[in-house]
């Protein structure tokens, strides 16, 4: 079921960028989360841990002029994703529920165009990379199926963002492989998010980091990241800050 | 059944819903009450990702062991045909029963010899199912499955304090909104069982002690003590703590001066 789901969406990325003639990144979500869940536009912004996002990719103008307008009036589905931890939905501008929690920026959007805004945090906890922010012309909820594809969406971006910046900042590689599909994070999740957590002081890395370090060491190994997760709660694997991990559990 | 503790327990719990409470915290309450109710070993509470899956959100004990059996739902078991039915999912003896082989397996050698899941529901959507083990095989007692559904019922309006708790955006906001706070937490566990040199099950009743004695919510001190904005003593501190509330010393050992282990 999830599997299905994941395959799907990557494919979708996968297309965006074949199309655009480059490697997969995660603006190539964007067109693809318009295409798959029919909505008018989509906009991403990057950013590193608590600071402001920068404005990644958008599809369209008005995805551009929706981004700008949350950024000025200091109040937007964007900002209320980034600083929850979770969704914010709202699927029409024009209700009153919008208007209290939005009250300037939700008529100046519909003055705008836009009539729904969906915005998507690109988070694993603690780790924040940015935000995914869909819109509508038209009022209306997302189905089910469209909030399931695009919460993958959001997935599929948080973890092709931080390969970027993994990359840009010289580690070891990316946790997909080149071109290749993210690891699903899903299975035997608590685990990987505590071997997470203990990277952070086995490394005196930030959280950010220590993700990248424990993907980094899965894909280095060919190991799946629920097996280095597991053996690193266990305490039967431990990372050092120097290059090059060991086994045994020594210090 | 426990008449008094009863009362207590839904006091306590609908107490907890004012403005600023922690929806996890408030599930890890719901879960340790509902194991001292009701006759059975242990308490878990499984979330609907809505990408498709089961997660826990809170238990009544943190062992890894336990989080586990739940987790393991999420490919079979009770909870997991609970989740789709919508309906009540009873295992009397988990020793016999062919339904989930795997599931049952594992939950037989942790002890358990029965199991019930029970849906949480909002109208039509069930968001997740309230999980209970018991050691013992046999049925459970009528009057602990309605107190229990009742607890799973609460359980769900905690996750909707909003005001507007019609709205299935609201409730897919929250749902999502807790289930990354589990993993904030999971991470902060993480973070504390290495700096302190603990299981996991002790690193998360430090963090959880110290969010109470310091009047914090739960998730936001996990997220700062992920961030580094913000650091847990260690044992030491904490003794220290432990002294002075007992009257025996007047000042707290300082935040940031424990050895690090």
């Amino acid at each position: 079921m999830t599997d299905n789901r994941l395959g799907r969406i990557w494919g979708l990325v996968a297309e965006q960028a074949a199309v655009r003639g480059g490697r997969v990144s995660a603006g190539d979500v964007c067109a693809a989360a318009v295409a798959g869940i029919q909505v008018t536009g989509a906009w991403l912004s990057a950013a590193r841990g608590g600071e402001a996002g920068h404005l990644m990719r958008v599809t369209d103008d008005l995805s551009e002029r929706l981004a700008e307008l949350q950024l000025t009036l200091g109040e937007g589905p964007s900002l209320d994703a980034s600083a929850s931890g979770g969704p914010a939905l709202a699927s029409d501008l024009a209700d009153g529920e919008s208007g209290r929690r939005w009250p300037v920026f939700a008529p100046a959007a519909r003055q705008a165009g836009a009539a729904a805004v969906f915005a998507f945090p690109l988070v694993i906890g603690a780790i924040r990379a940015g935000v995914l922010c869909l819109y509508r012309d038209r009022a209306g909820r997302l189905s089910s199926v469209q909030l399931a594809d695009a919460l993958v969406f959001a997935d599929t971006a948080t973890l092709l963002l931080l390969d970027a910046q993994a990359q840009a900042e010289g580690d070891q590689g990316p946790g997909a492989g080149p071109g290749g599909q993210p690891a699903d994070l899903g299975a035997h999740r608590a685990e990987i998010d505590q071997a997470t957590g203990m990277l952070t002081e086995q490394l005196g890395v930030s959280i950010t980091d220590a993700f990248a370090r424990l993907r980094a060491y899965a894909y280095a190994n060919e190991l799946r990241l629920t097996d280095v997760a597991r053996d690193i709660v266990a305490r039967r694997l431990r990372l050092h800050p120097d290059p090059g991990p060991s086994l045994g559990g020594d210090t | 059944m426990d008449g008094q503790l009863l009362s207590e327990t839904f006091v306590e719990l609908t107490d907890t819903l004012v403005d600023d409470f922690d929806v996890i915290d408030f599930l890890h309450v719901l879960t340790g009450r509902s194991a001292a109710l009701l006759d059975v070993s242990a308490v878990g509470l499984l979330l609907a990702d809505q990408r498709g899956e089961l997660r826990v959100v809170a238990a009544s004990s943190e062992a890894a062991r336990l989080l586990e059996l739940f987790q393991l739902q999420s490919d079979q078991g009770p909870c997991l045909d609970c989740f789709r039915s919508g309906q009540p999912v009873t295992a009397t003896d988990l020793g016999t029963d062919q339904r989930w082989p795997r599931f049952a397996a594992a939950a037989t050698q942790t002890g358990f010899g029965a199991v019930q899941a029970l849906p949480m529901r909002l109208r039509e959507q069930v968001i997740g199912a309230l999980n209970l083990f018991r050691a013992a095989p046999g049925v459970f007692d009528l009057a602990d499955v309605r107190v229990g559904q009742a607890l799973a019922d609460v359980a769900t309006i905690g996750l909707l304090h909003e005001r507007n708790m019609r709205r299935s955006d609201t409730l897919n906001e929250q749902l999502q909104t807790a289930l990354n706070s589990r993993v904030v937490i999971e991470q902060a566990k993480g973070k504390l069982a290495e700096r302190l040199g603990l299981d996991m099950d002790q690193a998360f009743s430090v963090l959880r002690d110290y969010a109470r004695s310091r009047n914090r919510r739960l998730s936001d001190l996990a997220r700062a003590m992920v961030d580094g904005t913000e650091t847990i003593p260690g044992p030491g501190a904490i003794r220290g703590q432990q002294l002075a509330r007992a009257g025996q010393i007047r000042d707290e050992p300082r935040l940031g001066q424990e050895p690090r282990l």
